[in-house]
């Protein structure tokens, strides 16, 4: 490809896949400004780094871009504030009929608990559940053996009842 | 099939990632072992509510934004900033294609025999048979799904659609054949998906095989050797081989 091929070839992936990378980013990172931010890092190295691609899944090629941007500004979070308490946006209300609202309890829980599993288990669960990725995708974006994206994914789920069974709004 | 065995296929099984004898194995074992089907009945609830109440969040406007204009200020948008057609992108992978084929040549890993070739295809085609699509890109149009190729291949396949003799083309994919990943091609007939599989040059010619009501003949399109693999009746496939065989 041409680099002007290449770049806008760069640009069509990022922009059909945008939601699935700013998903991941908001689950990863806990927060719309980070999120935005790492993804907005991660097209500018996709965009450098477009000559790499090796063929294969592009959307696992992107996603795998955008976590390593969002593991980063983890990592530059944990320097820089090691005990600051990650502030996390507040969840929107998204209506006030009480079937909508019983909706977002439940969506609340969910969140909350899956927001405080270790990133390791949270990003395969986020990959698998909310993204639809196959395990070979996962593995792919995570560059790690589908065996492994297997084990995480067990061990995420397991977490995830085990806090679900002993939260005090029931389950 | 065994408790320890039945739970450590549990999660493939509801992530659509068993194969269909495995999958039929595990479902026989669950009907008749209470303690695994209520291993199953709690996790297909943690899927189901994870899938149905956890927030997908959706890009916003601003960071939307922030990427077209991050596009524009690339240089390479600034020396050609119109967008390149599709076929002209399709004319110079063909191009590179062509100038790369002497050289990248895809080959099976050396050590795999035939039978391994025959077992991966047949794995290949049941796992994506399993999976929620069958196709990564779909299309009843070749003009979508050879340049979706064209980006990800040295070699972009040659792509024909036989709608009119009653195979329409689906969409293809790049799987894997064991450590292979290769082009596959998606067709139906009626209700029966086939399978193309584009193999390198250096696969060992291979007899047609049967697995379980499945079938696997060897053909070629415009030259290249390719494993058709369906559940098609033999007289069908037969004709479907004909129609890829006689493709220019």
């Amino acid at each position: 490809m041409t680099s002007t091929a290449t770049a806008s070839w760069v640009s069509e992936l990022a922009e059909a896949h945008l939601d699935a990378a700013y998903n991941l980013g908001r689950w990863l990172l806990g927060n719309e400004h980070d999120a935005a931010d790492a993804v907005h890092d991660a097209f500018l190295r996709a965009a450098r780094s477009a000559h790499t691609y090796a063929g294969g899944n592009a959307r696992a090629w992107w996603l795998a871009i955008v976590r390593n941007s969002c593991l980063a500004a983890l990592n530059a979070r944990r320097r820089e504030q090691p005990r600051a308490h990650v502030v996390a946006d507040e969840p929107v209300d998204p209506g006030t009929t009480e079937a909508s609202a019983q909706a977002a309890e439940r969506g609340r829980l969910i969140e909350k608990h899956l927001s405080a599993l270790p990133v390791e288990f949270r990003e395969v669960v986020i990959l698998r559940e909310i993204e639809d990725l196959s395990y070979r995708e996962i593995a792919d974006v995570l560059a790690v053996p589908i065996g492994t994206v297997m084990s995480r994914l067990a061990r995420g789920r397991a977490h995830l009842q085990k806090s679900l069974a002993a939260s005090p709004e029931g389950r | 099939m065994d408790c320890n065995e039945a739970k450590r296929l549990i999660e493939p099984y509801l992530d659509g990632e068993l194969d269909r004898a495995e999958a039929r194995a595990l479902e026989a074992h669950v009907d008749g072992c209470a303690e695994c089907q209520a291993v199953l009945t709690q996790l297909g609830q943690l899927r189901h509510a994870v899938r149905t109440e956890a927030p997908r969040y959706t890009a916003p406007a601003s960071l939307r934004e922030r990427i077209r204009e991050a596009r524009v200020e690339q240089p390479a948008r600034r020396i050609a900033p119109r967008r390149v057609p599709a076929w002209w992108r399709l004319a110079a992978a063909c191009f590179f294609a062509f100038i790369a084929g002497s050289v990248v040549t895809l080959t099976w890993h050396p050590g795999a025999g035939r039978d391994q070739v025959v077992n991966d295809l047949f794995a290949s085609h049941w796992r994506a048979l399993a999976a929620n699509s069958p196709v990564d890109v779909v299309s009843s149009d070749r003009h979508t799904v050879r340049p979706w190729f064209a980006g990800k291949l040295p070699q972009a396949p040659l792509v024909r659609d036989f709608a009119e003799q009653g195979f329409p083309l689906v969409g293809g994919r790049i799987d894997y054949a064991g450590a292979q990943r290769v082009p596959v091609l998606v067709y139906r007939h009626d209700k029966h998906l086939i399978d193309v599989y584009l193999l390198p040059e250096s696969t060992p010619a291979v007899s047609s095989a049967h697995r379980e009501g499945y079938s696997l003949v060897w053909g070629t399109l415009d030259d290249q050797p390719t494993a058709i693999v369906s559940d098609l009746d033999g007289a069908e496939l037969a004709r479907f081989k004909a129609l890829l065989d006689a493709a220019r």
